[in-house]
């Protein structure tokens, strides 16, 4: 079941914005090609922006603000690490129907996992040390 | 503070918030994973908090100390660790609870210095955390240092101008991204990024200019970036 999911997690990619007129963050500076750090912070930070997301964040016990907040002091190979975990889930409702929701459930729980608020999943080690 | 550091579900403070939360408090915060590293930093007089098990691997007992000196002669090392102030432990038994946490260390220090171990990435992902933890004013003090080690440094340079247009500081900000086109000329970030600031300060023309030369320097997979800044500062120009 863990490995399935993983599998499932790490096949699955959010499509990476097209770039916009804008001050070049200092992340971004020199990295050519592939999506950036700077789409991928951009991509965490939308995901921790979702209603759906924030109330799984809530019920896990863990603040959205707070949790914004420590990605945001993460180093770009720290976001590299938590990027990966997040896949687009389809926001409830429409498409998704149950499971959807489970796949969102079991995503935030990852998340919360890796940004070391719970333990939930045994395989998930808490990567930011 | 608490809620920076506190994790609820793990009944204590993790590492990564502990890094997290010294940036946010606009520090710099440089992982330490050695003992010659740890003693080069004690050496220094750099304080160093490290992550102990003092415990076993099955049984883990996890701990916060600081280490702030050692003596190689008696071959000790000296902690503060909870309530005690000095605890002189023997280097090798130190070394071995230390290693069981995956020798992690953090040296935190004022914006204006810099841990003696530190190298040009950690330096840099250093001033970068605290950019990214909204504390601008300290990021212009955090990389102004990292420059003062490495002043070819590009990252350096533009991380600079950035955090000084975040702190409303256009002329440093001017300042670092001209500094940055000149370390190395056929950088376009620096060009789009000094682009806004010349628009910041009203002067349209020399934003066109700049916004231009970012687009004639552009790798074609990021021409489109630089396409649009040159469009958008050129339609805000009268």
């Amino acid at each position: 079941m863990s490995a399935i999911v993983t599998g499932a997690l790490l096949a699955t990619t959010l499509p990476v914005n097209p770039g916009h007129a804008a001050m070049i963050a200092t992340d971004a500076v020199g990295v050519a090609g592939t999506p950036s750090t700077a789409a991928l912070r951009a991509r965490l930070d939308a995901f921790l922006r979702r209603a759906d997301v924030q109330a799984g964040l809530t019920r896990l016990g863990v603040p959205p603000v707070e949790a914004q907040a420590r990605v945001a002091a993460l180093s770009d190979a720290e976001v590299d690490l938590l990027a990966g975990r997040v896949a687009d889930v389809p926001a409830g409702g429409d498409t998704a129907g149950l499971a959807g929701l489970v796949l969102l459930t079991v995503i935030v729980m990852l998340v919360s996992d890796v940004l070391c608020y719970t333990n939930i999943f045994q395989f998930n080690r808490c990567v930011l040390r | 503070m608490a809620a920076a550091v506190y994790t609820p579900g793990r009944e204590g403070t993790l590492a990564s918030d502990m890094i997290a939360a010294a940036r946010r408090n606009g520090r710099v915060a440089v992982p330490v994973t050695s003992l010659p590293a740890l003693l080069d930093e004690l050496a220094a007089g750099n304080p160093v908090i490290v992550f102990q098990n003092l415990g076993l691997g099955f049984v883990p007992r996890w701990h916060y100390a600081v280490a702030y000196g050692y003596d190689l002669a008696a071959g000790r090392i000296v902690l503060h660790s909870g309530a005690t102030e000095r605890l002189a432990t023997p280097l090798d038994t130190f070394e071995n609870t230390w290693a069981r946490s995956g020798y992690w260390g953090l040296v935190v220090l004022p914006p204006d210095r810099l841990p003696v171990t530190a190298t040009e990435a950690s330096a840099l992902d250093a001033a970068a955390g605290i950019e990214r933890a909204r504390r601008p004013r300290e990021a212009v003090t955090a990389y102004r240092t990292v420059l003062a080690r490495w002043p070819d440094d590009l990252r350096a340079w533009m991380g600079l101008g950035n955090a000084a247009f975040a702190a409303a500081d256009l002329a440093a900000a001017q300042a670092a991204f001209e500094h940055a086109t000149v370390v190395v000329p056929a950088a376009p970030e620096a060009w789009n990024n000094l682009a806004y600031v010349f628009a910041a300060q009203g002067r349209s023309n020399d934003a066109v200019t700049a916004a231009q030369r970012a687009v004639t320097l552009a790798p074609p997979a990021q021409a489109q970036t630089y396409l649009d800044t040159l469009a958008e500062l050129t339609h805000a120009s009268p």
